[in-house]
């Protein structure tokens, strides 16, 4: 009899098990494949069979979608400002993050503290004085704004990434280096830097997806399509679509595109570096 | 005692230090002193003592947004938790395909949230919206609604399509689980325990600690909440699904500097206070998590 009834409980906690993955799974992924096989459809199609796959596989969406949102010109804003904040906050970061874990120097855990603790401030508070700031700066709707304040805003973030990565590279190396007269700046391009590769791109990974998909600082830091960036695009150009939803669907296609090209690339580092403050706990 | 590369040590750190103190350090003061000054239009017309704060607490949309703010808040630190941790505590275990899992339940969180937050208008929309369609082929017809436009249905539409996405948590939590050496379940199993059992006397106790940490985020998330809303429903129906960010957004907007900024004073310190007081009362781990910002 007993038996039975721990087998019974085993069977329950089995299936209660895959009901609760396969519906994380179903909630995750079947819109988004809603949304991409909609993007292919005509709109009638759309309207009348919103759950079949496309009956013809219409590509003309995706043409519809880049001319009528102005497209290429956003895609190149987005791309040239991604990079360069990236670049902007790895250089800044990785060059303080050498200092922090190499060097023995005054105030130092203070300033690093300070600097981490950044990861816990709402950046929204900050709206008004961003605006104020980059207006007077004289960067208001343009790239270098917003390169600035997305390099700026991860600085926390990287500085903790790339400080735990570099804490870890035994310093045996560099002393090597150092007797055979090495600079303080050689140290830093030539061994630390390289050695720090790994940890290099799980933060720039962080950085690059942030840039990429930032919408709150694009709203408010630009105003014309010179600085816009593609989020921002995707969400004023709805009204030029009226009721072409499934180009409309085609055009938020586009934009995931690079971020699942990034992810698919770079989950291993992701899952690191989120994972590389857990696990001191 | 000096470091004798005092001079480089200083180049290497004045990009970052110049960037935080500009990004950083500058706001968090500029935010508390103009909140003190009277400031509507184009320049300061003078100090306003504590005008701007009972400016906001007076408006009718602000209690709603506390509220919200809070609801928001218990939704991701109680609610997403429990859910992520579950499905962490679940893949731990190295179910079949658990890693390609883990990496789909975390795919959401590389999406911008203009995307999510589209794809979810379409969902919801009361004409063409997937989930009336749905409804009405499966006989619940009288169920479809227009989930984004009535005050009942608006908000709690917005929390559950994100707190479902339990990824971000999940990975988090994952790490920590299966830190965990195996040698403890082993034991356990020796002496006839259970899996569920294994569950909550090894595993649950072990991860306490980074899920209070997990916990102090996602209230913290909920707190500063803004993008989903904004771009969902931009506070409507009649302001019931307003928060904080959007109340504060609509005071820039219209050239509120002073009140803009108390309510941003407000957010910070309600922050820093659920921080404070979590770690006093349950964390007494101090981990340290990155943040996604």
């Amino acid at each position: 009899m007993k038996k039975v009834g721990v087998s019974a409980v085993t069977i329950i906690a089995k299936a209660g098990k895959w009901c609760l993955l396969s519906f994380f799974f179903f909630f995750t992924f079947l819109p988004l494949l809603w949304l991409f096989f909609s993007s292919f459809k005509t709109n009638f199609e759309f309207l009348t069979e919103p759950f079949s796959l496309p009956a013809v596989w219409r590509f003309g969406n995706y043409l519809n979608a880049i001319r009528i949102s102005g497209m290429p010109r956003l895609f190149v804003n987005s791309v040239i400002v991604s990079t360069c904040s990236t670049i902007l906050n790895i250089l800044a970061a990785s060059m303080a993050a050498f200092v922090f874990s190499r060097e023995v120097f005054k105030l130092q855990n203070a300033i690093l503290n300070l600097i981490v603790a950044g990861v816990l401030v709402p950046i929204i508070a900050f709206m008004v004085p961003y605006f104020r700031l980059i207006s007077s700066l004289g960067l208001y709707n343009s790239l270098p704004g917003l390169i600035v304040t997305y390099a700026a805003i991860n600085v926390p973030i990287s500085v903790f990434l790339l400080y735990s990565f570099m804490q870890s590279i035994p310093r045996e190396l560099e002393e090597a280096a150092v007797m055979d007269g090495c600079s303080f700046w050689m140290r830093y391009s030539r061994i630390i830097f390289p050695l720090s590769r790994l940890g290099l791109v799980t933060a720039a990974t962080f950085v690059f997806l942030y840039s990429w998909n930032e919408f709150i600082y694009a709203l408010l830091l630009t105003t014309s399509v010179s600085a816009r960036t593609l989020q921002l695009g995707i969400r004023f150009f709805v009204s030029q679509f009226f009721t072409d939803y499934t180009s409309m669907y085609a055009a938020l296609v586009i934009t995931i595109i690079p971020s699942m090209v990034v992810y698919v690339l770079f989950h291993e580092r992701i899952i690191q570096g989120l994972t590389s403050g857990a696990l001191k706990g | 005692m000096r470091n004798k590369h005092w001079k480089a040590i200083l180049l290497f750190l004045t990009p970052t230090v110049v960037l935080y103190a500009l990004f950083f350090v500058f706001p968090l003061g500029y935010v508390f002193f103009v909140s003190f000054i009277r400031w509507s239009g184009a320049i300061p017309t003078g100090f306003a003592g504590f005008q701007n704060y009972l400016d906001i607490f007076h408006n009718p949309t602000f209690a709603v947004s506390i509220r919200n703010n809070i609801i928001w808040a218990l939704s991701l630190g109680i609610g997403q938790i429990a859910l992520s941790a579950l499905v962490a505590m679940i893949l731990a275990r190295g179910p079949w395909g658990w890693r390609f899992l883990r990496t789909v339940y975390f795919l959401p969180n590389v999406i911008s949230q203009v995307a999510i937050s589209m794809m979810w208008i379409a969902i919801y929309n009361a004409e063409y919206g997937a989930l009336n369609r749905i409804l009405e082929q499966i006989g619940l017809g009288h169920l479809a609604r227009n989930w984004l436009g009535l005050v009942e249905t608006a908000l709690p539409a917005i929390i559950i399509q994100q707190l479902l996405y339990v990824g971000y948590f999940m990975i988090i939590i994952l790490a920590s689980t299966m830190s965990i050496p195996t040698s403890y379940y082993e034991a356990a199993q020796i002496d006839g325990a259970s899996v569920l059992q294994q569950e909550r006397y090894i595993t649950l106790p072990l991860i306490r600690g980074i899920l209070v940490t997990s916990s102090i985020l996602a209230m913290a998330y909920g707190l500063r909440h803004f993008e989903a809303t904004f771009l969902m429903t931009a506070g409507g129906p009649a302001n019931s699904t307003s928060v904080m960010g959007i109340m504060l957004f609509n005071n820039l907007h219209f050239l509120q500097y002073g009140r803009a900024n108390a309510i941003g004073a407000v957010l910070i310190v309600l922050g820093a206070l659920i921080i404070v007081t979590m770690r006093r009362t349950i964390g007494r781990q101090s981990e340290e998590i990155v943040a996604k910002g």
